[in-house]
């Protein structure tokens, strides 16, 4: 059984549709990182899962269960856009409304430990209009949290955070689904934070779902390129552009050389045309170049 | 290691006394609903207190009332106002409540507190009865204070008291009721207009002033028809309930009252049901 399963989902807004024949499988136990561009289709899909808006034609199952099913519904967290929090009450109280919402019996205990998880114990009583951006995004994923749901949807949940409240989110995701049956689909554009954590993917644009994969899938999918630094950068990226169909330079200012070919090669080849290579590597492309490139239609 | 998942329905009474602890929470710690409590009892008093204040010269106007409990209610049933008096008694809590359920559940949807509550099990038959149960106890509230308000303003304005207790009770059980009709009615329009604010006060305000009943009666009132299928709707029940009102008054009220409030909260359940979440 999967935590969740689309298929063939579509969503028309008038003569506008966002999400046409999705199909998406999500394994239990996973950190699914739901990439796409901005109008893609993400936002609509996860509402669609979280039953806020209905969809069109498909079907959407959650753990077997059609996802409109109360049983499920129960066991669902949710962060979407902003937290539904009330900027004059503190969060604390934000947080033991939410409990009531849920029913929780241990609604206390349960606030207590979730806001320690997040890192936000100190700033209980602070009212939530006066959280930052970042504290407001961990009051929201903590408010996700509550009632112990099975299947988190997160989107855009690193959004405003700081390098700390990364690696605590991170941890967070990790611990949770360790059980191997709760579930989160997060969706961010922070590709880099979401290899670190994501066990499966899948990428959608207009409103199609177009690949699906795992982090190992994606691991042997993903190409080596060399990358190297030479005493005369500006000839050696001339040289290199002459040969080679893909040369780049990167933000640490390597070259970067994309083509197969032995870092042996690019090294005696520069050095036959008078360029000394003084530092060379080879390294394997990272989520967010293997998705730039599948969206220009390269892999 | 994997742990068996435990799926449990939530009872109805669960989902709705959790709703209703919320939403309860929310109104006495909202600083909007004392505020309106207090306009609930100072707009009587200042009406009264100003119709007995003297002019430059020191004459003083007619007095709109001859009773301190027309300020509560009217003498007879008036569907057609001709006089400030015939429209200045508790029938305008029932326009304050409709602005202030406005501004409670447009905070519910500007807070996205509606997204929140509608991924987890809650139903949206749960919200419309929880937002119309915790809005007419808000309005019942304001008629309280109305009454505390209209009736020393009344005796310090120097009107006479007198009266018969058991039609004012009944007039005011009556009103009172009739918060739960006017409490899903405004409920209901608020889930209609739930993107657009300033319509949803407006339209509250429209509704809350009986401004379409007041049009119809004064067309009843042309036709050979009787006034009391008035009382059907809720402006019309509200001013059936007057210093004249009996057990009768009092059954009609219940009536009005119930059918109303089940009729817009199957509708705004449905609406809401049909329609996305913003």
């Amino acid at each position: 059984m999967n935590a969740v399963e689309i298929k063939n989902l579509s969503k028309s807004f008038g003569s506008k549709q966002a999400v046409r024949g999705l199909d998406m499988t999500v394994p239990m136990g996973a950190i699914y990182g739901f990439i796409g561009e901005n109008g893609s289709g993400k936002s609509t899909t996860e509402k669609m899962i979280c039953g806020l808006i209905p969809k069109s034609s498909g079907s959407i199952r959650l753990y077997g269960k059609d996802n409109t099913d109360a049983n499920v519904r129960a066991k669902l967290g949710v962060l979407i856009e902003s937290p539904g929090c009330f900027p004059e009450l503190s969060v604390w109280d934000n947080m033991m409304l939410q409990a009531e919402n849920l029913s929780l019996p241990d609604a206390k205990k349960q606030v207590i430990s979730i806001l320690k998880t997040v890192r936000m114990e100190g700033a209980a009583s602070n009212k939530y209009k006066n959280c930052s951006l970042g504290m407001k995004q961990r009051v929201g994923i903590a408010m996700a949290l509550l009632g112990n749901p099975y299947l988190l949807v997160l989107d855009e949940p690193l959004n405003g955070l700081d390098a700390d409240g990364m690696r605590i989110m991170r941890e967070v995701f990790t611990d949770i689904v360790k059980d191997g049956n709760r579930s989160i689909i997060v969706s961010s554009h922070l590709l880099g934070e979401l290899q670190k954590v994501a066990t499966h993917y899948g990428i959608i644009r207009h409103g199609r779902m177009i690949r699906e994969m795992t982090a190992q899938e994606l691991d042997a999918s993903c190409r080596t390129y060399t990358a190297l630094q030479a005493k005369d950068m500006s000839r050696a990226k001339l040289l290199l552009n002459s040969k080679y169909s893909r040369v780049e330079v990167d933000e640490a200012g390597y070259i970067r050389v994309y083509d197969p070919v032995p870092p042996e090669a690019v090294v005696t080849y520069l050095y036959e045309n008078g360029v000394i290579v003084t530092e060379i590597m080879t390294e394997k492309i990272g989520l967010e170049e293997y998705y730039i490139d599948l969206m220009k239609g390269g892999n | 290691m994997t742990q068996e998942l435990r799926f449990r329905t939530p009872r109805f009474s669960e989902r709705l006394r959790g709703m209703l602890g919320v939403d309860f929470y929310r109104l006495f710690h909202t600083p909007m609903f004392y505020i309106f409590l207090t306009i609930a009892a100072i707009i009587p008093a200042m009406v009264s207190a100003m119709t007995t204040m003297p002019d430059q010269n020191g004459n003083t106007m007619e007095p709109l009332y001859s009773n301190v409990w027309q300020i509560i209610a009217a003498s007879e049933p008036l569907y057609v106002i001709n006089t400030i008096a015939d429209y200045a008694n508790m029938n305008m809590v029932f326009i304050f409540g409709g602005i202030m359920v406005s501004i409670f559940i447009g905070h519910d949807y500007k807070s996205g507190y509606v997204k929140q509550l509608f991924t987890t099990h809650a139903k949206k038959q749960d919200y419309m009865m929880s937002k119309s149960i915790v809005c007419a106890f808000a309005m019942v509230c304001m008629c309280i204070t109305y009454f505390i308000g209209g009736t020393v303003g009344g005796m310090l304005a120097g009107y006479s008291m007198e009266v018969n207790v058991v039609s004012l009770v009944l007039a005011v059980m009556g009103k009172m009721i009739m918060s739960l009709g006017w409490a899903s009615l405004y409920t209901f329009l608020n889930i209609v207009f739930r993107r657009y604010f300033g319509i949803s006060i407006a339209s509250s305000f429209f509704f809350g002033t009986g401004i379409l009943i007041i049009g119809v009666a004064a067309v009843v009132e042309s036709l050979p028809l009787p006034t009391t299928f008035l009382n059907l709707f809720l402006y019309g029940s509200s001013v059936n309930a007057c210093l004249t009102s009996d057990a009768g008054t009092l059954i009609t009220c219940v009536l009005v009252s119930v059918v109303w409030a089940v009729f817009y909260n199957l509708l705004g359940t449905l609406i809401l049901n049909k329609s996305d979440v913003y």
